[in-house]
């Protein structure tokens, strides 16, 4: 997926915002409800063709030459020989590229605006065990980093909150959308779980004194035990609802909290457990024996020790931010050679970059990994395909194929590429206007006079 | 008994303290230590020798020196004799936290100005002012050989002027010398204004610089005032007007590669005469020791490898898997080496605990430093002649001559030997019996020592003193490790004050008339079960046995 | 002002305070590992060997040649060897200067660039790189680092210019190396932004390995560190019970504190030059003057008047960097650099006019308040205008991957991948004066290059190698990487299970 001369601009200057053609800023403009001219031609208000780019639908081979019909929020026809219909708004895509809409599989969108406000910062919840706190409820879809994100490719976001032992359910997203529960693709995503390490800080403030070695390990087994007695808990209230469900006498007094993990612990939801060493990811794994769990496991610092058991037990990885440093006793690389390891030893990978500010960067998360062996095209499939699987949506998200959802980017190279200039962005069929903050305050100042 | 007066020091005049200075009133405690193998650590080794103490100090050493008729003889067959060692990092009798400030004796006479809280700043602060010092504060470092150390406030940037100290029990004579040098470090003050090192290290050389020209100023002032702005009085800055002239040497604590080369660079910018004392990576410094061409201060707390300077270089090497632990065990042998390594360097060194070690550990670590390859009779010299020539006592400590104070250890075994036994230790020419603990101690006890004795009730306590047997009644409340009570003397029931109980060991003060004059009488014994045996010291007027049984 | 007596001597009340580094470091030479000891002298002013203390005999070691404090051994790292011929071959050759060179070799003589073209004769004898497929570019120069360094913030007075960070350099964190390993060959070293005036920089190159007066970057001009806005402010700390807020509280006081100190260091320069046309009046039998105090915190600012030490200021709204700029034109000074300026963007005609310079972050935003302005094409849209920018890291992380911050200009803003490329190497020498030395790779300047397997701005490119002064610091084929972790796993036999635990990991 090597970039050609041709694809680069040398030496002139490419400008977002500029690089639109002018008739179809007039045929943008016109798509617009509040349009007052309209070209010759009547156009549908849904209907988009980009024509003569060449397409990469991630599932199946390279298009040269071809096109790719937009309809009503979904992909009508993508093909080399595919007609461009009448009533189409059509983007010439010579010398350009479709790819589908990228996934940031692990974000706090939504949910933290500037990170030293806490006004606008709704990470975290108080307490350890928060299943029935649901992410979606606390995103903000006017917040002003979404827009900043998507512009970059980014069309599609899993969002979770943070802290305590279970955050409660992580959700789904795509970037557009008038409300929250608009934007979201699958409310309850996942459980999110922090798996119990041994913290050099601890409760009690920064006063309190140091633990030795062995308090922190006593201080480590307490919360596992802890966690999975609040499994066993919840798998016995489970149980006992079914019974009471079906006929039989007693009485349980309604626990929200219950009530969330129900569906986990029938394997209904996935717990979406973050663990970075091997003695975290091990106890992730007997967790998930005990109780029967679907897991996902997040970031996985030192799963390549275990590679080949999370591949046997198909165990997908949401792996990053790529741009964590090793710790001294790691190899130089082993965070950016950790996917790759992954990928070869056959676990499906998806990138997150833990961030909502920096999710427009997942791409060059990934990107940071092909130069220490993740091949490309698994890189562009964990940005894609991967994490639509991951999430049990691959039958509408994740590839250019006629039937899905219309979440696709127009590049003028490879999206990994961080020269690449995003030109168009679709979310469910919409282009996505160019007037996130950035741009705005960028067409101001260039435009002072100097 | 005629008890001369005991004189308290001043506060910043150079003082040395010498027995023989006294009245020739009697000093008992003659003694003749015949027959002993003795290690004079300046004048080679002497097979079979007598030493004769008199007056506290040496009065004669050889292998034909006769006991003299008035000396109590002591027949070491089998034993050695080798000067007490000398620890130049202790803070002993110092608060441990940032002191009130307030100053000792006769300072506190009218209304002084409340002093603000030591931080680490103050480079006028006296450790002779200062000390406040128990018996059961000295007996550990004693029982491991030790007779004197140099006592200094262990953390700050100009921590104070240091005193060497006997490790006697009584306060009598309680300083060699004061000030022997100003104390530095890196370790910046809390909460306030040298926050981080690169503060401390700006705040030493304004300091330096301002000391600089306060000194030229005072000059200018005193020979000529008129028509000249008379300069601030700035007790801190007066402090280091010596200080910045080499007047005063200077001891800078510092233990790692770049903390040493820190400290030489400061040395050499200001023309200091610096003693570098820690040196733990010395041996990644040695042309910074060497330039420095002074004796080095070598802690043997030793750091642990991944403390070290240069284990972090392992991010840049390929290691074998699970590596930490054999590395840790090569880097330790480096560490331990470190006084071998500056040894061969031709650096001439002194030995020290680093002022955490408890002795025991000390002389473990000491014996690790030989094993590495420092030469015994170097770490000898280093534990005893050259902290003596550091702390400017050359003439009165580190080494068994004629005319200098008698500190010595009575041991079974070769100085630093592996199984050496301290049998006893002369302090000021003063015996201190080490009677080995009657069971063995239990591990992680302070000291070894074990829980406090109970010698709460009665006892018959009976003294040899030269007038004679003496009895009196000893009552004892004990609460944990200390206790009240009193010892009856001529009728009168004395209340006892400093009741301590470490251990097997009880040690208790008491306060008697003589004369008209006050004489505080520290009494220390071992309890076995319903018997102590010990020894009481009376001041300059000597020691005497007492054993004692408690009543049923 | 210009005085070159002596100092040191005793008996005299200060030293002259202009000459201390300033002329032995630019009279210095290359370091190439020589011992340190000497690199120590070139930045001290001369001393008197020191005197005998009464107590303590003097002892004369004999002459030994100092072992190096660094080398194989559990607590090193083997340390390439120095000088010598070394070619690089048949590589695509990114000058940052003069363009692009295809197939081109740069040769390499005693540390510097002897030659460089498609042309270059290689003399027998020369340790030969092959370049073939490979890409150099000048090593990056990371110019907002905070790396190397025991303490970061003396951040108890709101002035402390007094305090230099070359004082607590450490030479063997694994940072070094990490950044080592993504084309990093020069650092600037700052004080932290948390008070006004902060301290006095340093600048390094990373060989690591070697002790730290090793690292200095001889001949650097040397920097002083300002910083504005909320950090300065302590805007987003909570004061601790018994803790006095700190002045200045807010913008109007930072102006107030920087004025004041320029004030004060101006008096503080006019005293002593009182006092030098006094002394140098002085006629037979009159005693010397006594000199004015020496101080430490108003030295670097009189420095700074004087144009004898650059200015560096963190600033992100555009309102503080235009109040600093009027207090320098005020007080006659350049501002050599804004440290990043998220807001530059809007001031650079300004910025332009002033000749100052911005380094930037490529795209981080949002987590203050005083970043919310901040747009990721800021970079490129200064760089439009006429300003030097450059792309830094402020971090030890974001350091190892500065080339791809650099490449992030042309998605944003459109920068010529030319202009990326300066951003990260010979933008940042020219603001921190070292461009004769390093940042484009030119006969005569330093051989410090990055060797890349592809493009640095390519998906898929990793450094190869890394070398300062012609010195291969940094090699992919002996470096400790998770493969060969793996493959050295596999030989061994298995010890799963009890396993220590390592350090908590996790995202951020």
């Amino acid at each position: 997926m090597k970039r050609t001369p041709e694809d680069r601009g040398t030496g002139a200057r490419r400008h977002r915002g500029t690089g639109i053609p002018l008739a179809l800023t007039v045929a943008l403009v016109a798509a617009a409800p509040l349009a007052a001219q309209q070209p010759a031609a009547a156009h549908s208000p849904a209907v988009y063709a980009i024509r003569d780019a060449t397409i990469v639908p991630v599932v199946g081979a390279r298009i040269a030459g071809g096109t790719i019909v937009l309809r009503n929020g979904r992909i009508d026809a993508v093909g080399a020989g595919v007609q461009v219909p009448a009533d189409a708004q059509v983007i010439d895509g010579t010398g350009l590229f479709v790819y589908p809409g990228l996934f940031d599989a692990g974000t706090t969108l939504g949910l933290v605006e500037i990170g030293s406000v806490p006004g606008g910062d709704d990470r975290r919840e108080l307490g350890d065990f928060n299943p029935h706190n649901d992410a979606l409820t606390a995103v903000n879809p006017a917040s002003e980093i979404i827009p900043t994100v998507r512009v970059n490719g980014v069309t599609t976001a899993m969002t979770a909150a943070r802290g305590g032992v279970i955050a409660g359910q992580a959700a789904l997203i795509d970037l557009a959308g008038w409300t929250a529960q608009e934007m979201a693709v699958l409310p309850r995503a996942g459980m999110a779980l922090s798996f119990p390490r041994i913290a050099a800080a601890q409760r009690g403030g920064p006063g309190a004194p140091r633990r030795s070695e062995s308090e922190q390990r006593e201080e480590l087994d307490r919360q596992t035990r802890a966690l999975r007695d609040y499994f066993g808990d919840a798998l016995a209230y489970a149980d006992v609802g079914a019974r009471l469900a079906a006929g039989g006498t007693g009485t349980q007094e309604v626990s929200l909290p219950m009530e969330a993990m129900v569906p986990v612990v029938r394997g209904e939801s996935p717990v979406i457990v973050e663990a970075d060493n091997v003695e975290q990811i091990r106890g992730a794994l007997a967790l998930a024996d005990s109780f029967h769990l679907r897991i996902i496991l997040r970031s996985g610092r030192e799963a390549w020790r275990l590679a080949d058991t999370l591949a046997a037990r198909r165990i997908p990885v949401i792996v990053g931010p790529t741009t964590n440093s090793p710790g001294d006793g790691d190899p130089y690389d082993a965070v950016y050679a950790l996917p790759g390891v992954l990928a070869r030893a056959g676990v499906t990978i998806a990138f997150q970059t833990a961030s909502a500010s920096d999710a427009r960067n997942v791409a060059y998360n990934a990107a940071l990994a092909t130069a220490y062996g993740l091949d490309p095209d698994e890189a562009l499939r964990a940005l894609t395909i991967n994490p639509a699987r991951i999430f049990g949506v691959a039958d509408r998200y994740g590839s250019l194929e006629a039937g899905k959802v219309a979440n696709l980017i127009v590049t003028n190279g490879d999206p990994l590429d961080p020269r690449t200039q995003i030109r168009h962005v679709f979310i469910r069929g919409r282009p996505i206007p160019q007037d996130d903050r950035h741009n705005r305050l960028y067409q101001q100042y260039r435009a002072r006079p100097r | 008994m005629r008890i001369p007066p005991v004189s308290r020091a001043g506060c910043t005049v150079l003082i040395s303290l010498v027995l023989a200075a006294t009245p020739a009133a009697a000093q008992d405690g003659t003694w003749a230590l015949t027959n002993a193998r003795i290690f004079t650590v300046t004048r080679g080794v002497i097979e079979r020798g007598t030493i004769v103490i008199r007056d506290g100090l040496v009065a004669a050493v050889g292998s034909d020196v006769a006991a003299p008729a008035d000396a109590r003889v002591l027949d070491l067959a089998g034993r050695t004799v080798f000067p007490a060692f000398i620890d130049l990092t202790s803070s002993l009798g110092l608060p441990a936290a940032p002191a009130a400030g307030a100053r000792q004796g006769a300072a506190a006479g009218p209304a002084a100005a409340p002093q603000p809280a030591n931080v680490g700043l103050e480079p006028q602060r006296v450790a002779a002012d200062e000390l406040q010092v128990g018996a059961s504060d000295v007996q550990s470092l004693r029982d491991a050989g030790f007779g004197a150390v140099l006592t200094a406030p262990g953390r700050g940037v100009f921590r104070g002027l240091s005193a060497l100290v006997p490790l006697r029990d009584s306060a009598a004579r309680r300083v060699v010398r004061s000030p022997v040098a100003l104390h530095m470090g890196f370790q910046p003050a809390a909460g306030r204004y040298p926050g981080t090192l690169m503060g401390v290290m700006a705040y030493e050389r304004q300091a330096f610089y301002d000391a600089r020209q306060l000194g030229l100023r005072l000059e200018r002032y005193r020979a000529a005032p008129r028509g000249l702005e008379r300069p601030a009085y700035d007790a801190r800055l007066i402090s280091l007007v010596p200080v910045v002239r080499g007047e005063m040497p200077v001891m800078f604590s510092a233990g790692n590669e770049n903390e040493i080369r820190r400290a030489a660079a400061m040395g050499r910018e200001f023309n200091l005469a610096l003693t570098i004392v820690g040196a733990t990576e010395g041996f990644r410094a040695l042309d910074a020791l060497q330039a420095n061409r002074r004796t080095v201060v070598v802690s043997v707390d030793f750091p642990r490898a991944p403390q070290a300077t240069g284990w972090a270089f392992r991010a840049g090497r390929r290691l074998p898997p699970n590596d930490s632990a054999s590395s840790d065990s090569a880097a330790s042998r480096v560490i331990e080496a470190n006084a071998a390594t500056l040894n061969r360097a031709g650096i001439r060194l002194a030995l020290a605990s680093g002022g955490a070690l408890r002795a025991g550990e000390f002389l473990a670590n000491v014996r690790k430093a030989v094993a590495a390859g420092l030469p015994r009779d170097v770490a000898l010299e280093a534990l005893t002649i050259r902290p003596a020539e550091i702390a400017g006592a050359a003439e009165q400590l580190g080494s068994i001559e004629v005319g200098k104070i008698a500190n010595l250890v009575v041991a079974e075994g070769e100085p630093l030997g592996d199984s050496t036994k301290v049998r006893a230790v002369f302090v000021d020419g003063i015996r201190y019996e080490v009677i080995p603990p009657a069971t063995p101690p239990r591990g992680g006890d302070r000291d070894g020592a074990g829980p406090p004795a109970q010698i709460g009730g009665t006892w018959t306590v009976t003294a040899s003193t030269p007038q004679g047997e003496t009895v009196s009644t000893f009552t004892v409340n004990q609460d944990g490790a200390t206790f009240t009570g009193s010892m009856t003397y001529e009728m009168a029931a004395i209340p006892v004050t400093g009741g301590q109980v470490a251990g097997r060991t009880a040690s208790w003060s008491i306060t008697i008339q003589v004369d008209g004059q006050p004489l505080t009488v520290t009494f220390r014994g071992e309890v076995e079960g319903s018997r102590m045996r010990g020894s009481a010291e009376m001041g300059d007027a000597g020691t005497f046995p007492f054993t004692a049984e408690k009543n049923p | 002002m210009k005085t070159t007596e002596g100092t040191g001597a005793r008996g005299h009340g200060g030293t002259n305070v202009w000459t201390h580094g300033c002329a032995a470091a630019l009279a210095a030479v290359i370091l190439a590992g020589v011992v340190p000891a000497v690199a120590q002298a070139q930045r001290r002013p001369a001393q008197a060997p020191a005197p005998a203390a009464p107590a303590a005999p003097q002892q004369v070691a004999p002459a030994v040649t100092p072992p190096q404090a660094s080398g194989p051994g559990p607590l090193g790292i083997a340390i390439p060897p120095a000088g010598g011929l070394v070619a690089i071959t048949n590589a695509t050759i990114l000058t940052a200067s003069h363009g692009t060179i295809e197939r081109g070799t740069i040769l390499i003589r005693d540390g510097r660039i002897a030659a460089v073209g498609q042309n270059v004769q290689v003399p027998a004898g020369a340790q030969v790189i092959d370049g073939t497929g490979r890409y150099v570019m000048p090593g990056i120069i990371d110019s907002h680092s905070h790396t190397a360094i025991e303490a970061v913030n003396e951040g108890t007075n709101s002035i402390t210019s007094e305090v230099r960070v070359e004082d607590v350099l450490r030479q063997d964190g694994g940072s070094i190396y990490r950044e080592l390993a993504g084309g990093v060959t020069t650092i600037q070293v700052y004080h932290g932004s948390a008070n006004t005036i902060g301290g006095q920089s340093s600048t390094l190159k990373l060989r690591f390995g070697l002790p730290v007066d090793s690292l200095l970057f001889q001949g650097a001009p040397p920097g002083l560190k300002f910083a504005l806005g909320e950090n300065v402010r302590q805007s987003n700390f909570q004061p601790q019970p018994g803790q006095t807020r700190r002045y200045p509280a807010s913008r109007m006081g930072v102006e107030e504190l920087l004025r004041d100190a320029f004030t004060r260091a101006q008096a503080y320069r006019r005293e002593w030059q009182a006092y030098d046309a006094a002394r140098r009046a002085l006629r037979r039998g009159q005693a010397e003057p006594v000199p004015p105090r020496r101080d430490l915190q108003l030295d670097p600012l009189v420095e700074i008047l004087e144009g004898r030490r650059l200015a560096h200021v963190h600033a992100y709204r555009s309102d503080e960097m235009l109040m600093f700029l009027r207090v320098a034109r005020d007080f006659g000074f350049r501002v050599a650099s804004f440290e990043h300026g998220l807001e530059g963007y809007m001031i650079t005609n300004e910025l332009v006019a002033a000749g100052t310079g911005v380094s930037t972050f490529a795209d981080f935003w949002a987590y203050k308040l005083e970043a919310w302005d901040a747009l990721p094409q800021n970079a490129a849209l200064m760089a439009e205008r006429g300003v030097v920018v450059s792309i830094n890291s402020d971090d030890d992380e974001r350091a190892r991957r500065l080339y791809q911050e650099a490449a992030k200009t042309v998605n944003y803003g459109g920068a010529t991948e030319d202009e990326a490329l300066r951003m990260i190497t010979l933008n940042p020498a020219r603001q921190l004066g070292i461009e004769s030395r390093v940042g484009s790779i030119d006969v005569g300047k330093d051989a410090d290059l990055a060797i890349f397997s592809g493009h640095p701005f390519a998906p898929g490119s990793r450094v190869e190698k890394t070398l300062i002064e012609g010195r291969v610091f940094f090699d992919r084929d002996t470096a400790p990487t998770l493969e060969n972790l793996m493959e050295q796993t596999r030989r061994q036999p298995a010890r799963q299970g009890g396993r220590p635990v390592t350090s908590a990991g996790g995202a951020r």
